[in-house]
């Protein structure tokens, strides 16, 4: 007994050194670095994409560019976008929409269900007109507000029939990422889901409503945004698992 | 059991439960759940919107005349339709395709229709180039439309213009007609049909020049 509790004795000893410590932790370190492993790897199993409506465009960059001697494609064809001159920025104009109403909070909602947008400056409708959301994949819903206004800019994506590439598309209002509200120069389908996730309206909409929504500036935020799967009638905005 | 056995025991189960802490980290972190909002909208002092209805029914009294139009989506043009009502109680639809400020006008179909039919501009009746317009018929058959060349040329020789549902149901495809919700190109109108057993369809494009009709595989 006497001579195992010396041998006990002797490596616990022994075990005092850096070595006994590092030996002691090892496991410890051991089931860590496992645990950030597996973390690592499951979180990249169940990585979302990019949140991306434009998935060739909207990699590159989200800034003005104006291509007025460019061809488009849409659905197999050849689209002749609009020319856009620097001219067709009115921002310093007076705003068409709510003109008379000079107060209220601008908001926008769109409710997917019809496929209407209304705009309105505090209790004041000032615009109603129908758009195209995502049909190739889901325009968001949410609160949001636009965080870019360009006058004109390239949007390319899609894959087999599916892809386009279109120049010039004009009057773009960022919202979220780059899903936004612009004006749709290739179709005429309006009422229906016809985008790959931004809201198409007609350029005629679009350019009215360009020029009355608010970019941010400075510490303020732009236009609200309100995307609903649906507006009840009683005016209720339903919003099923909203992205923000 | 012997200690090596213990300590190797010790260490499985150790690896076992960070690997599962880890995936039960990853699981949560990316998990959302569902949500469902809801929030007011201002209350709406009703202005007039974009759309453009089909007229309804018009007061037979008096000889009345109605006008609608609806702009090209980028402005450029417009599709003026005036409805009179004539003594019969018959209406008259005249329209009229010109600029949008009403220069240039050009008559680019009219007809005369029982009280009990209407015609109607719908909202996207100009394809995106402004070539074409279509016109929507409400008949005691059901509802049609008919499409045109926006300047007054024939479509077709010897033809003003196409009726869709026509063209649609003489394919034979097995569904039936139902509607025109509007252009998927300059040349290209989309057509929404009905199963024989009442429910939705595919949808199919009308290409214009070729009149070839074209199933979609997805239904709008």
């Amino acid at each position: 007994m006497a001579k195992k509790s010396s041998r006990h004795k002797g490596r616990t000893g022994k075990n005092r050194g850096w070595f006994a410590h590092l030996k002691r932790y090892l496991p410890l370190l051991f089931v860590g670095a496992i645990f950030f492993a597996t973390t690592t790897v499951a979180l990249r199993v169940n990585q979302t994409p990019p949140i991306c409506a434009n998935s060739k465009s909207c990699t590159s960059d989200l800034s003005e560019k104006i291509e007025n001697d460019a061809t488009g494609m849409f659905q197999g064809e050849k689209v002749i976008p609009p020319q856009i001159t620097t001219a067709m920025a009115s921002l310093s104009q007076p705003p068409v929409l709510g003109a008379n109403t000079t107060s209220g909070e601008k908001h926008i909602y769109i409710d997917l269900s019809t496929q209407t947008l209304y705009a309105y400056q505090g209790t004041t409708l000032v615009l109603k007109t129908l758009i195209s959301s995502g049909k190739w994949a889901p325009t968001p819903t949410g609160n949001f507000h636009i965080w870019e206004k360009l006058l004109a800019t390239r949007m390319a994506g899609g894959e087999g029939a599916a892809a386009y590439d279109l120049p010039n598309v004009p009057y773009v209002m960022y919202f979220y990422h780059d899903f936004g509200l612009h004006g749709a120069y290739w179709h005429d389908n309006f009422g229906h889901a016809m985008s790959h996730g931004c809201v198409n309206m007609r350029s005629v909409d679009a350019k009215v409503l360009f020029d009355w929504t608010d970019g941010p500036s400075g510490n303020t935020l732009g236009t609200a945004v309100s995307v609903c799967d649906q507006i009840t009638d009683a005016k209720q905005c339903v919003q099923n698992n909203p992205v923000q | 059991m012997t200690i090596r056995h213990a300590i190797e025991i010790d260490t499985l189960s150790l690896l076992a439960i960070s690997a599962l802490a880890g995936i039960v980290f990853a699981v949560y972190s990316n998990h959302k759940p569902n949500t469902r909002y809801s929030f007011s909208l201002p209350v709406m002092q009703a202005q007039d919107s974009t759309l453009t209805p089909v007229p309804s029914e018009a007061p037979v009294l008096a000889p009345e005349v109605q006008t609608f139009s609806q702009v090209s989506p980028d402005g450029t043009k417009k599709l003026t339709m005036t409805v009179t009502v004539n003594k019969d109680a018959s209406k008259t639809y005249a329209f009229i395709a010109s600029d949008a400020a009403s220069a240039n006008q050009q008559s680019i179909y009219e007809a005369t229709l029982p009280a009990t039919e209407n015609m109607g501009i719908p909202f996207n009746t100009w394809s995106p180039d402004n070539n074409y317009v279509f016109l929507q018929q409400n008949t005691a058959s059901g509802s049609g439309s008919i499409v045109m060349k926006a300047n007054g040329e024939p479509i077709a020789q010897g033809q003003q213009y196409f009726d869709v549902a026509a063209l649609f149901n003489a394919q034979n495809t097995g569904n039936t007609y139902q509607e025109t919700t509007g252009w998927a190109s300059g040349t290209l109108l989309i057509i929404n049909t009905k199963q024989p057993d009442g429910t939705k369809g595919p949808s199919y494009w009308l290409e214009i020049p070729s009149k070839a009709i074209i199933q979609l595989s997805t239904q709008f």
